[in-house]
């Protein structure tokens, strides 16, 4: 039972003892990796248990729902937790491996470790003002990691970022205000049951767009993307990976969460809303990825289009489109967070990843150039790479609904995918300028392009072997969007009396 | 910072100190079931500090304190999870609460539980964070290094460049993105 709060209270554990030893002694950094092996051990476990015996419920303190806080695991929320910490893993030891301990920074470590922490509480959580919490937690970590080592200009770009987030997070503050208003309670299960009686009031409608709103802004959704793809960039690679791989996917969870879980399934203007904007999101997202011409730009441009794969496979709202998302998500925060990473070790063989001044890649480290080429059509879409699978059933479902618009915009934002993953390509791997100088005398590069070849190899088995991951997903999906299942489960988890 | 100091202000700050703790821990102890509690207890304790630190300079209060007030919040986020986690060693559930309720001489009556503890961190977290955010701001404003250098090798890389200093040109950063 106590397993759920395993993900969550590692990372937290880890981070403040790592506070107290210092995250540049050979200690905090040997104890944070171990914990970072420990917390995707223990999501797996979770995972694996959740699947095989349903719903777990932890009723924190004793204190059973709908009046305690509960962290509850379905199969998705699990499925996000074991996805989030192979991340962190990944994004931890290439931080490691990068950067000598007298070079690195010494609150990295445990910031990441905050991230986690409020990365791992969105996930679990069964409480709208616990995901407040969490979502602070996160948004403060990210906001001294975007910082940690800026210098003006960084911060420069860091503050739409801050400003956008904080309005978002006022936004979700009035939300939650206004939800124990018309519900009367804050917890998922509760607002589920409560929230059906109130289906074609306007007041639900309204709360629903705000929520919308919230975390769309997280999401990246089309007319609040503006944070992401510029304060993305000014990060360091393992960390940008940690960022692009997870940020933004919380918010597609909780979208999901909220409309699929929580909210009655009979608000379809909110989710043709979604997919509408999805539409824009996409095409304009990258549109924005053609324009850069440095990768950690184009990349992040990207994740602002791929989000809106998801959030469209969420807006058509369908058994099956449901299942789409879920594991276009699984897909792309392993593709995502492996691109960024790869750029990060192509970066650091030129010294530069201005797309101008590098070249010569492919012949210095052709693996490295494969590494990409697969992550980069996988993003794409081309089969049978995992990025495949995801938009082939959002196609189908799109064209099953005859939304014919939407399915030709997310063909055309495939199209300028791979259009926008050959320009790096080209301008760095193909290139054969005899002026680039590739530094593969330094030592670093090979083990940092074995972590990134571990992520490949975890993206390309979803690909090849989609079976597995495909039943895994419709059983999340099936187990999310079962909202009397969900309240059941969660409601009749026992606990002390409440005393009156 | 000597410039500043006031004969009245200085034992006011000292005197007052003192109390401001009795009545922070007084807080901290009745704040399980009254209004109170380690949140609050935290804030009256930082104001003190703070007191101290504008009558005697800012250099006093790592004086007094001993410890970097950022390590003192970290032991607290150490001792309220240790709380919150403790239970589940002995397949309890996850910050379940226990109370020993009896009499002791002197005391009388009285009331303990573990949340006693988690409340303790939370009052170390909220003095260490206040104090250390007032401290770095007091100290860069009045003159002095904002960290001391014995705490700089736990906030900076060497890399780093630091923040404060003239304004530099925009550096070449990744092509033309100049959004």
């Amino acid at each position: 039972m106590n397993l759920v709060v395993a993900p969550l209270l590692m990372p937290f554990l880890t981070a403040v003892v790592v506070l107290l030893v210092g995250g540049r002694t050979r200690v905090g950094r040997g104890l944070t990796v171990a914990s970072c092996v420990g917390q995707v051990l223990a999501a797996l476990a979770l995972l694996v248990r959740t699947a095989g015996s349903g719903i777990q419920v932890v009723a924190v303190g004793g204190w059973p729902a709908p009046h305690g806080i509960v962290l509850v695991s379905d199969v998705l929320a699990a499925l996000m937790t074991v996805l989030a910490s192979v991340t962190i893993l990944a994004g931890t030891v290439y931080g490691v491996l990068e950067m000598p301990a007298r070079l690195s920074h010494p609150l990295r470590l445990p910031l990441m470790q905050f991230l986690a922490v409020g990365i791992q509480l969105s996930f679990l959580t069964g409480d709208l003002f616990n995901l407040f919490v969490a979502f602070e937690i996160l948004l403060v970590s990210s906001y001294a990691l975007l910082t940690l080592e800026a210098d003006d200009w960084d911060v420069k770009q860091a503050f739409p970022y801050l400003a956008m987030n904080a309005v978002g997070s006022t936004l979700f503050f009035c939300a939650a205000g206004l939800t124990y208003g018309l519900l009367g309670t804050l917890n998922f299960a509760d607002m589920a049951m409560r929230s059906t009686a109130l289906v074609g009031d306007p007041r639900l409608m309204a709360l629903a767009l705000l929520f919308l709103a919230v975390f769309g802004l997280k999401a990246g959704l089309f007319p609040l993307y503006y944070w992401l793809p510029h304060s993305y960039p000014t990060l360091a690679t393992p960390v940008a990976g940690v960022f692009a791989g997870l940020l933004t996917k919380v918010g597609i969870y909780v979208l999901i969460r909220m409309c699929a879980t929580v909210l009655p399934h009979e608000l379809t203007g909110l989710h043709a809303l979604i997919a509408w904007a999805s539409g824009a999101t996409m095409l304009l997202g990258v549109l924005g990825a053609i324009s850069r011409n440095f990768i950690r730009g184009i990349l992040s441009f990207h994740i602002v289009s791929q989000v809106a794969f998801m959030t469209l496979a969420l807006g058509f709202f369908t058994p099956l489109s449901v299942t789409a998302a879920i594991f276009y998500i699984a897909h792309h925060i392993l593709v995502k967070a492996s691109l960024f990473l790869i750029g990060g070790v192509a970066a650091l063989l030129n010294r530069t990843d201005d797309l101008a001044r590098m070249g010569n890649l492919w012949k210095a480290a052709p693996w490295l150039g494969v590494l990409f080429l697969a992550q980069a059509m996988s993003l794409a879409g081309l089969p049978p790479l995992s990025g495949f699978w995801g938009k082939y059933l959002i196609v189908v479902e799109g064209v099953a609904r005859r939304e014919y618009v939407l399915v030709a915009a997310s063909l055309v934002a495939s199209v300028l995918t791979m259009f926008s993953m050959l320009k790096i390509w080209l301008a760095a791997f193909w290139n054969e300028d005899p002026t680039v100088v590739v530094h593969t005398e330094d030592p670093r590069w090979r083990p940092l392009a074995w972590i990134c070849a571990g992520m490949v190899a975890i993206s390309l088995t979803i690909g090849l072997g989609a079976e597995p991951l495909l039943r895994l997903a419709k059983q999340a999906s099936s187990m999310a969007m079962d909202r009397e299942g969900y309240a059941r489960a969660v409601l009749s988890t026992g606990g002390k009396e409440v005393q009156p | 910072m000597n410039a500043t100091r006031s004969v009245l202000f200085e034992p006011v700050a000292r005197g007052l100190f003192f109390v401001l703790h009795v009545f922070a821990v007084y807080l901290l102890l009745r704040g399980h079931d009254l209004p109170g509690g380690g949140f609050i207890g935290g804030l009256v304790s930082a104001i003190s500090w703070v007191m101290l630190g504008l009558a005697l300079g800012w250099s006093e209060v790592g004086r007094v304190l001993r410890v970097d007030p950022a390590r003192l919040a970290a032991m607290g986020l150490t001792v309220a999870g240790v709380t919150g986690a403790a239970p589940m060693l002995w397949g309890r559930a996850f910050f379940e609460q226990f109370f020993w309720h009896g009499t002791v001489p002197f005391l009388g009556e009285i009331h303990l539980g573990t949340p006693l503890a988690f409340d303790a961190g939370v009052f170390l977290v909220v003095v260490g964070i206040t104090v250390k955010m007032i401290v770095v701001l007091g100290r860069s404003t009045s003159g002095m290094r904002a960290f001391p250098r014995v705490e700089a090798d736990r906030y900076f890389s060497i890399l780093e460049e630091p923040i404060e200093g003239p304004a530099s040109t925009p550096k070449e950063k990744g092509g033309t993105d100049a959004g």
